[in-house]
């Protein structure tokens, strides 16, 4: 995030988009709910009727993909009615007369016709947003502009086009200054307690920690240093979803999994599952056996967050102290010490000899000193400086109090440079042989591939069963009434699952949690189209059908709307 | 920091000041007597004000004396003026406050030497500090319904003080407005539509209700009847669910957690969690726990360590209905296990070159733990094959 949670608040206009907010997110949805309840407006842009438009001012249901072609719109009628921030786009800005010009064939109409949403509905959430308009009461903040946040999720990035999804946001902000001021910004919401930290501690195929690419020799060589080397590899190294081709194909021979599950939560699962079994080594480290560990040849237990010492980062970028709670059951040990032990014991084999201790560590604060040493952006922690609020990154030395808001005054670049991006539509569109649109997700009871949830005795009583959300009109067509089983299948696979008809879903798409192991929804997801830049999956769209099983019928070609 | 206040940084500062028990105190236009003495570690006694919640002036324990005023005056609504003088603690406004807890404890069980709440029940405290034993009126239980409807809390309305604040923390924070306040008089309780279940009505179970309820009224099922407030030991961590990184305290006796709740300081959530966060911990000491490094049986068979030799089942692990791991692998020691690994690891580097070899790092494990991780791939085998499950 740009930004801070509690600033939320005090927004006069927040923007969800591609966020189930209240489900994946309660706590940040409490923050918008109080900022509602003073009167700031909100807009929800979202295919499905989410929790949060209960509260919202606007809800632009625009059909699965299309929310590009509405973000464009909206910037286009900004510059029509002039509502751009043209001293900001001066000022702290480059490329934008480029940028303006591929503005011009994105109109509200031509939006309207691929989304579904009404023309006038872009417009007022286009005035709405680039002005900061309340719907009542008096802003926390003087000036003719109020203050516009944009929070966004997984309904951006998981998408074949993700890169240039979160690039038209920042071109939204910009365009209207809402960047680098309170309550304002362009704010991913994270979805795991340390996904922030885990991609500022380097675990990414292309950069080392604190983002410095291993293309760039400079920086590299400087950690190796550190490390006690000359160098490191400095080619970009294979992503998830590549590296799962490259075993298929026999390039990969080892995987090392620690904490991770990919037969429930990687694109594609019987390609997954051919694939893991082709290793001649496959470690998984967890707390639990996952349903990939059950295809491990050597399985490691590990401490849960629960039972161990650490920081986790958050969405904010607020890098927190956690303690031990509880005593890890058995010889489970924390995966700082298990690594450590792989990591100098394969020295030993690979004959290396280091002059300074690599991999053993007496405590995770002495790793975490060494982490700050070649991480600039925490170069100035230490878990003692955590104690109580933690510090919020980039923090760069000793005396450096954190960095609550990006960009202020200046991008992080210098000027923030308006990228100009074009409509692409998702990879796979529905066609006459598979008509519906798969959109996956998360449910509020359960968490990720529901390892630890399912084995949570209050939140399984709530929901111990998985579900497909299927609009009544196209549950009619089959014939499935609600609580039913139903059959879903892709080019990849099929699961059988039971039907909750709902109109929060449009007629067309249906939404299946990827927590339920008995209806794997990534048996059905696609992981031949990628993003290109950032290789994440088009886990929101990929192309359907649905089947009563009872009576074989199956979902109809979809008629031609003239 | 409250509904009212905010945060705040463009505005000019603009300061009231105003005199509360003798101590100047400044204050910004808008902020109540309340939170401008709470802001100056003044304590006034009070039970249906919650700082991160609206104001409702229903108890009166807050009453306070403003000079030129006639009557003591409820602080939490009233907004502070330049030049004010305050007075919190005298004895006539002890014996108002004595008189209003008679009243509440006159239909309030003093069962608390079994309440679970005991210790931590603010209406327990308040009796405590004005030295009420037992009510001077006659005792009439007007509420008595015991509601277990749902693993996440227990709702015993004798014990409620229709304080009113499970009401607004529901409507103004979550947003679900599950439970508001039905009936008249007598027959007045907290209620889901139709007195229905809590499981059919709007409730997400996020449980912040029961972490502002100042009695027993609201209670975790997971510590009814196991220990004492003052019994049990308290741990400040960070919630290991999703990435807003709540901060929050588990209340353990013997090593076993008995509820989780947040506190006043978490520097991202206040006071508030949600449903995974404050009850989704009880995985952690479920049976199917691995305990112990294991071998797949073929591995282990080739080893020599077993004596039958077995094949991985071609059906998918996803398939099998209830799958059992000890059908599959065998227990060994750590020193087994990790030489295995490097064993293979480095046979692996070496017949094929170090970007055979992959790794997945976890979002759930720690900056220590994934810094070491990715370090052992980049360091130790040489290669950025290296990713993990910021995408999924």
């Amino acid at each position: 995030m740009t930004n801070s949670i509690a600033e939320i608040r005090d927004a006069d206009c927040i923007f969800i988009t591609g966020s189930n907010t209240a489900e994946a997110h309660p706590v940040i949805s409490y923050e918008v709910i109080r900022a509602v309840k003073r009167g700031a407006n909100l807009i929800v842009l979202d295919p499905r009727r989410v929790p949060m438009v209960e509260h919202a001012t606007l809800f632009l249901q625009a059909k699965p993909g299309t929310d590009i072609y509405v973000f464009l719109a909206m910037m286009h009628v900004m510059l029509r009615e002039g509502w751009a921030n043209e001293a900001f786009i001066a000022e702290r800005t480059e490329g934008f007369d480029e940028f303006k010009g591929t503005l011009e064939e994105y109109t509200p109409e031509r939006a309207s016709l691929m989304s579904g949403v009404p023309v006038k509905q872009i417009e007022a959430a286009a005035r709405i947003y680039a002005n900061g308009e309340r719907a009542e009461g008096k802003s926390a903040y003087i000036g003719s502009r109020g203050h516009s946040a944009i929070l966004y999720a997984m309904g951006i990035t998981q998408r074949s086009n993700g890169t240039d999804m979160v690039m038209t946001l920042a071109n939204l902000a910009m365009l209207c200054g809402q960047v680098g001021k309170p309550s304002t910004g362009v704010n991913p919401l994270r979805g795991q307690s340390n996904v922030q930290g885990a991609c500022d501690t380097g675990c990414l195929i292309n950069v080392y920690p604190g983002y410095q690419k291993v293309t760039d020799d400079e920086k590299r060589k400087a950690i190796a240093q550190t490390w006690g080397v000359d160098d490191l590899p400095g080619e970009v190294g294979l992503s998830i979803v590549e590296a799962m081709q490259a075993t298929a194909e026999g390039k990969v021979r080892a995987t090392y999994v620690m904490g991770e599950n990919p037969m429930m939560s990687d694109p594609n699962t019987s390609h997954v599952e051919e694939s893991l079994r082709k290793l001649d080594l496959l470690v998984v480290q967890d707390i639990f056996p996952s349903e990939t560990a059950f295809l491990a040849h050597v399985i490691l237990p590990a401490a849960a967050s629960l039972e161990k010492d650490g920081t986790f980062t958050n969405t904010e970028r607020r890098v927190q102290h956690i303690k031990p709670v509880l005593q890890a059951p058995g010889e489970a040990k924390p995966d700082w010490w298990i690594t450590g032990e792989i990591a100098d014991r394969l020295d030993k084999k690979l004959g290396v000899e280091r002059e300074t201790e690599q991999w053993l560590f007496p405590s995770t604060e002495a790793i975490f000193d060494e982490l700050t040493k070649v991480t600039p952006i925490y170069a100035g922690m230490n878990h003692a400086r955590l104690v109580g609020e933690g510090l919020r990154w980039p923090c760069t030395d000793e005396e450096h109090p954190g960095t609550p808001i990006l960009h202020v005054g200046k991008f992080s670049r210098g000027l923030g440079k308006f990228s100009p991006v074009t409509a692409n539509d998702p990879a796979e569109q529905p066609d006459d042989e598979y008509p519906l649109i798969l959109s996956t997700g998360r449910v509020l009871y359960h968490y990720h591939s529901g390892t630890m949830t399912r084995r949570s005795g209050p939140l399984d009583w709530v929901q111990p069963r998985g579900y497909v959300e299927i609009h009544p009109e196209d549950a009619a067509a089959i014939d499935v009434l609600d609580e039913r089983a139903v059959t879903i299948e892709s080019r990849r696979g099929s699961v059988r699952t039971r039907a909750k008809i709902s109109e929060n879903v449009p007629q067309g798409t249906i939404f299946l949690a990827f927590h339920w192991r008995e209806a794997p929804a990534n048996m059905l997801t696609q992981d031949f189209a990628l993003d290109p830049v950032s290789k994440i999956p088009e886990y929101k769209v990929c192309a359907v059908r649905l089947e009563n099983p009872r009576t074989k019928q199956r979902s109809p070609k979809p008629v031609m709307e003239m | 920091m409250t509904l009212t206040q905010s945060n705040t940084i463009e505005q000019k500062e603009v300061f009231l000041e105003l005199t509360i028990d003798g101590q100047t105190v400044q204050t910004r236009p808008g902020s109540t007597v309340m939170e401008a003495a709470l802001a100056n570690n003044i304590d006034i006694p009070r039970l249906c004000y919650h700082p991160e919640l609206s104001v409702s002036g229903g108890c009166r324990l807050c009453v306070v004396n403003v000079e030129g005023y006639p009557n003591p005056t409820p602080s939490c609504g009233l907004a502070c003026e330049d030049g004010m003088s305050i007075q919190t603690q005298n004895e006539e406004l002890f014996q108002t406050r004595r008189e209003i807890i008679d009243l509440f404890v006159a239909e309030h069980p003093l069962d608390c030497v079994t309440c679970d709440k005991a210790g931590s029940c603010q209406l327990q405290k308040y009796a405590y500090e004005h030295n009420i034993k037992e009510t001077s009126h006659a005792f009439e239980l007007p509420r008595t319904l015991y509601q277990d409807d749902n693993p996440f809390f227990v709702r015993d309305h004798q014990y409620c003080i229709l304080c009113g604040r499970c009401v607004r923390v529901c409507d103004e924070v979550v947003g679900a407005h599950a439970i508001d306040f039905a009936g008249r008089g007598f027959e007045c309780h907290i209620a889901t539509p139709f007195d229905g279940p809590m499981k059919d009505s709007a409730c997400v179970f996020c449980g912040n209700c029961v972490q502002v309820c100042p009695t027993a009224a609201l209670n975790p099922v997971s510590r009814m009847g196991k220990g004492r407030e003052w019994e049990l030991e308290r741990i400040k961590t960070i919630c290991g669910y999703c990435g807003v990184g709540c901060q929050l305290e588990y209340a353990l006796k013997d090593g076993e957690i008995l509820y989780a709740q947040a506190t006043s300081d978490g520097p991202v959530n206040g006071e508030m969690l949600c449903t995974k966060g404050r009850y989704g911990w009880d995985f952690a000491t479920d049976p199917q726990r691995l305990t112990s490094p294991m071998l797949r049986r073929d591995v282990a068979y080739e080893m020599g360590l077993t004596k039958e030799d077995w094949t991985l089942p071609e059906e998918s692990p996803l398939k099998v209905r209830k799958p059992n791991i000890e059908d599959s692998f065998v227990p060994v020691d750590w020193d087994t296990a990790l030489d295995l690994v490097a064993d293979k690891l480095a046979d692996t580097v070496k017949e094929y070159g170090p970007d055979s070899v992959m790794g997945l790092a976890s979002a759930r494990c720690t900056n220590e733990e994934n810094y070491l991780f990715q370090k052992l791939f980049r360091l130790g085998i040489g290669t950025n094959n290296l990713d993990h499950c910021a995408r999924l």
